[in-house]
């Protein structure tokens, strides 16, 4: 038990060291890659916080992602800050902002369950799409937003952004690991399981929920807002996009929903591989068939994710053996 | 705890495996081949003009290969995907110039995806003509190294048009218009200015509306315009809606004495064969056509037909334009003895460049200056010949426009 | 004034055509629980099939759907065994990602044989219109609306006329109950799910020939159909074409009377207006269930 205590911080060491170290041993193209990796760590985390241990699946958080992007991006515009190190001091109040927002549209949302909850963030995301197209005089609408450019040249400049979504996605983790052993994470847990029950039991599920929510909107809108920093304009269709929607959640559905590694693991996955099918077979067209071919290979063959199935391949393998010994006839 | 320990080590394997070196870039001696990265749009919002990029771009390498290729050096064109999304514009140019080390790079369709990619590129020190991003926010980037290859910049566009109105005598001159148009960066610049010259010179605006570009429906839309029956209709339009738009006012039986769109009719193939007959008539201001006279244009014409098939007038303006930019990059490198990119830069701002589109030169922006400026097009007896300014126009100009089919 | 009831007009036309799409994706739903967020590319590939053999062998689109139809139906029943039965635990969440990931393999092969050149199906007959007043309404949108009340009566004959519609039916109340009385659930969702495939055709011939579209147009389709089926309740038929109905109306009264900016708008507030008042839509039976 203490080894694999031991071997499993070792491990945990050696991959911060690696993730720490990264820009030093790659090239920018390389830490570009690693910069939305990254960032889809965070995404996929902060959505498992709601969707894996609530059990409510939300297919709308795009729209927190564009909201926290346009938040920050108006916030300097606003208040007329260059580009540098400085915008980054205000991404934890694009964070505050888009958790406001998610207050309300929780309120509005969680009063539905299960199928209809999924459609009514849908429903909400579409409404923040529509509305960043079309308060033009706030957003720019169409002709999209600009982000202040920094002066940093071409070498350098992916790794400032790359420790930014780092430290955004190690606080998702962190939020994450400290959930789960709390009684807060039991309240949610127990949500999962039968809400009503949890209800009968004296689980303040209202507050709960909205909690997990909030909590899980206000990170994701945080990436976002860096997100925007970095690929400096942001148009409503790129940023509050289905399909940045849909990928988090399939990133948390490979790794494993509701474990705390899985969507770590799941964004580690498919995030490179997307960006690297879509440079290499994009022209062929061929790029989405393969993606939605890997998609279902995935969900057909590991329902539950690579996390829960390993475990319990592992697990099996090792119930066969003091089985096989004791089974065994003199 | 299991479950972090394969967590763990599935993510070091991975992070590990994923760690590169990288090289310095630096220029491909005499003689050796050259790899020209481009980021198209083949699929997503954009991907309707994407290949057509690429026919254009393919057909001026091929080109210059059989000229012994760019300053000697044989060209290869190497096309990715961007998805018509931000993120993988921004990748794909990082790739292709951090990564495989491209000789140089070409622009992507529309102002929206050119201005993050453009930023990327000016970052790694590398030159950018861009055939379709000539959107006022573009050049407010203050780009050194930017390169907007078209004969005007785009809210320039229907000046030629709004002149030849003007022009018109009196009583023939529409009294009213009704404007529609796209919340783009492309459409709405157009169609604001156009707006500010006509109602200048004593048109009244009949019809003001600008619509998201992800509309579904343009009925609507078009029911308004038609409803407000006015003798000039003038559509800031990408393909869907400028064809919507004319099919609506078909069935209405609704036809304005003058109607003009800012994107549709000039692209060939893919607007006629949804409207025949009924593209008489309709307008379209446009840099190039095919009958142009312009720099190498009949050559261009001739061999697009031998290589895709067709005829002239399926040819979309966009092969054009990705042809020009092949043209001027060449003339440039000749003109500064290498393929540098820093040393084309500097070229490109300097003399004039010429293109089937016509002469063209670049301000400390990226600007396009110098040019004949865009004209207006006209659809006639299924070709679209260049009718305004009289120097260039290849037949009078239909007016009233012939009643539809 | 006049320019509002034509809008309406417009609006009941093509909330037909949208309440014939929305009316298999709630079908879906209601029988095996369910959200198939590829409905709208199941459309688009309705349209695309009708779109060649009116190209290649210059079949007028309506009769084309005696052919696609059957086709689609089949293909339905295929997808419905090979990608959705097996889905065991977690299957509404799963079948959200399947039916995405479905839709994007779908895109992703239309794609690759057509382009993403827009295309449209023209009849002949696709401008010409008649006049109501001041007003023209074109024969397009008359023949689609009536295709589509044809098929809806022919679904809602089945679903109450049938002994097999009954097993529908019963399937939709209480899963389990119809295992229990002898229903095979499995067979029924097969159906269930070509029945769904069908009707996507025949909203696609309409859509086909109503709008340019090219393999990525599922998307904006695919939002609109989800918000419909849960403002008339998620399961119920009878409230996905009151609510098609309704919506397209407003949306297009909206377009014309304030803006077409926020006419898209307003279709999702309506539905967020509605579920706070009745969160299960309008039609939709108050059940608690787990996704």
């Amino acid at each position: 038990m203490r080894d694999r205590r031991v071997l499993m911080l070792l491990g945990l060491v050696a991959v911060l060291a690696v993730a720490l170290l990264l820009p030093a041993i790659s090239d920018s193209a390389t830490t570009n890659i690693a910069v939305f990796t990254v960032m889809y760590v965070g995404l996929a985390t902060a959505w498992n916080i709601m969707g894996g241990y609530t059990g409510y699946i939300s297919l709308g958080h795009a729209g927190f992602f564009g909201f926290g992007s346009y938040a920050l991006g108006l916030l300097l515009a606003k208040l007329g800050v260059a580009g540098g190190y400085e915008p980054f001091l205000f991404v934890p109040v694009a964070g505050v902002l888009t958790a406001v927002l998610a207050a309300v549209v929780g309120w509005f949302a969680l009063r539905t369950r299960a199928a209809t909850f999924v459609i009514v963030t849908i429903a909400f995301m579409f409404m923040l799409q529509l509305l960043a197209e079309n308060l033009t005089s706030l957003t720019g609408g169409g002709a999209g937003l600009a982000f202040p450019n920094p002066p940093w040249r071409g070498g350098f400049f992916n790794i400032p952004f790359y420790y930014a979504m780092l430290a955004l996605a190690l606080v998702g983790v962190a939020a994450s690991w400290w959930i789960r052993r709390s009684k807060f994470g039991l309240g949610l847990l127990a949500i999962r399981d039968d809400e009503d029950k949890a209800l009968a039991v004296g689980v303040p599920a209202g507050a709960f929920k909205l909690t997990a929510f909030v909590i899980s909107a206000a990170l994701v809108g945080m990436i976002g807002g860096v997100y925007g920093y970095y690929v400096t304009f942001i148009y409503p269709q790129f940023v509050v996009d289905p399909l940045i929607g849909i990928s988090m959640v399939l990133m948390v559905f490979l790794g494993g929903l509701g474990t705390l590694w899985g969507p770590v693991l799941g964004a580690l996955i498919l995030e490179p591989a997307q960006l690297w099918l879509a440079y290499n077979y994009g022209v062929s067209r061929l790029y989405l068939v393969l993606y939605s071919a890997v998609f279902l290979l995935v969900i057909l063959f590991m329902p539950r994710g690579i996390i829960p199935s390993a475990s319990e391949l592992i697990a099996r393998r090792r119930a066969r053996a003091p089985a096989a010994r004791v089974g065994a006839t003199p | 705890m299991r479950r972090a320990l394969i967590a763990t080590v599935a993510g070091a394997g991975l992070a590990l495996t994923a760690c590169g070196g990288g090289t310095a870039t630096a220029t491909p001696s005499p003689g050796t081949p050259i790899t020209i990265g481009v980021s198209v749009s083949l699929t997503g919002d954009f991907s309707s003009d994407g290949p057509a990029l690429v026919k254009g771009y393919d057909l001026w390498a091929e080109d210059v290969n059989k000229k012994g290729g760019l300053l000697g050096h044989p060209v290869t064109m190497k096309y990715v995907d961007d998805l018509s999304s931000t993120t993988q514009v921004v990748t794909n140019y990082q790739n292709l110039i951090s990564s495989d080390h491209v000789a140089l790079v070409f622009g992507p369709y529309s102002s929206l995806l050119t201005k993050p990619a453009a930023t990327v590129v000016d970052r790694l020190g590398y030159a950018f003509p861009e055939p379709a991003g000539g959107a006022p926010s573009v050049f407010a980037l203050n780009l050194h190294s930017l390169f907007f290859v078209q004969p005007a910049a785009i809210e320039d566009n229907l000046v030629s048009y709004t002149n030849w109105l003007l022009a018109l005598p009196a009583d023939q001159r529409p009294k009213t218009a009704a404007y529609a148009t796209e919340d783009d960066p492309f459409t709405q610049p157009q169609i604001d200015k156009a707006r500010k010259l006509l109602e200048a010179g004593g048109i009244q605006t009949v019809s003001y509306k600008v619509y998201p570009a992800e509309t579904t429906d343009f009925t609507p839309l078009a029911l308004k315009v038609a409803s407000s029956n006015a003798d000039a209709v003038i559509l800031g339009t990408q393909v869907p809606d400028a064809i919507a738009f004319v099919k609506t006012f078909i069935t209405q039986h609704y036809n304005p004495k003058t109607l003009i769109e800012t994107a549709g009719p000039d692209q060939g193939a893919q607007y006629s064969d949804k409207l025949g007959a009924n593209t008489e008539g309709i307008m379209v201001p446009a840099g190039w056509t095919s009958g142009s006279q312009a720099f190498n244009n009949p050559t261009f014409v001739a061999e697009y037909i031998a290589k895709y098939g067709g005829t002239a007038a399926d040819i979309s303006a966009d092969s054009a334009e990705g042809y020009s930019v092949g043209q001027v990059v060449e003339q440039a490198a000749t003109k500064a003895g290498s393929i540098d990119n820093q040393k084309l830069i500097d070229t490109l701002h300097t003399g004039t460049y010429q293109t089937v589109q016509g002469p063209m030169g670049f301000d400390s922006v990226g600007r396009p200056q110098g040019g004949v400026g865009v004209f207006v097009e006209q659809w006639q007896n299924g070709n679209a010949v260049f009718v305004y300014p009289a120097a260039v126009a290849a037949a009078q100009p239909e007016y009233p426009k012939h009643d539809w089919q | 004034m006049i320019l509002v009831l034509e809008a309406a007009v417009l609006g009941v036309l093509t909330g037909g055509v949208y309440a014939l799409m929305a009316s298999g994706l709630t079908l879906i739903f209601g029988v095996m629980r369910i959200i198939n967020v590829g409905h709208g590319a199941l459309v688009v590939l309705g349209a695309y099939l009708s779109f060649v053999l009116w190209r290649n062998l210059n079949i007028d689109p309506f009769v084309s759907l005696v052919v696609t139809m059957p086709v689609m139906f089949v293909l339905g029943v295929i997808l419905q065994v090979v990608f959705i039965r097996p889905l065991k635990a977690d299957r509404e969440a799963l079948s959200v990602l399947v039916t995405y990931a479905l839709a994007l393999g779908i895109e992703g092969l239309l794609g690759f044989f057509f382009t993403s050149n827009y295309v449209q199906i023209t009849a002949w007959y696709d401008t010409a219109s008649f006049p109501i007043g001041n007003f023209r309404i074109t024969y397009v949108y008359i023949y689609g609306f009536l295709l589509c009340l044809a098929i809806l009566g022919a679904i809602f004959l089945m679903l109450y006329r049938t002994t097999f519609g009954g097993a529908i039916r019963a399937t939709m109340l209480n899963r389990t109950a119809a295992q229990l009385v002898g229903i095979d659930v499995d067979r029924v969702s097969a159906v269930a799910f070509g029945i769904g495939m069908a009707t996507a055709a025949a909203g696609g011939v309409v859509f086909g020939i109503t709008n340019t579209f090219n393999p990525g147009s599922h998307y904006d389709l695919i939002s609109r159909l989800l918000t419909i089926i849960v403002l008339g309740g998620l399961g119920s038929l009878r409230g996905a074409i009151i609510a098609a109905l309704i919506m397209l109306v407003i949306e297009d009264i909206t377009a014309v009377l304030i803006s077409p900016v926020w006419a898209d708008f307003v279709f999702f507030v309506v539905l967020v207006v509605v579920l706070l008042v009745r969160p299960q839509g309008l039609f939709g039976l108050r059940v608690r269930e787990r996704l």
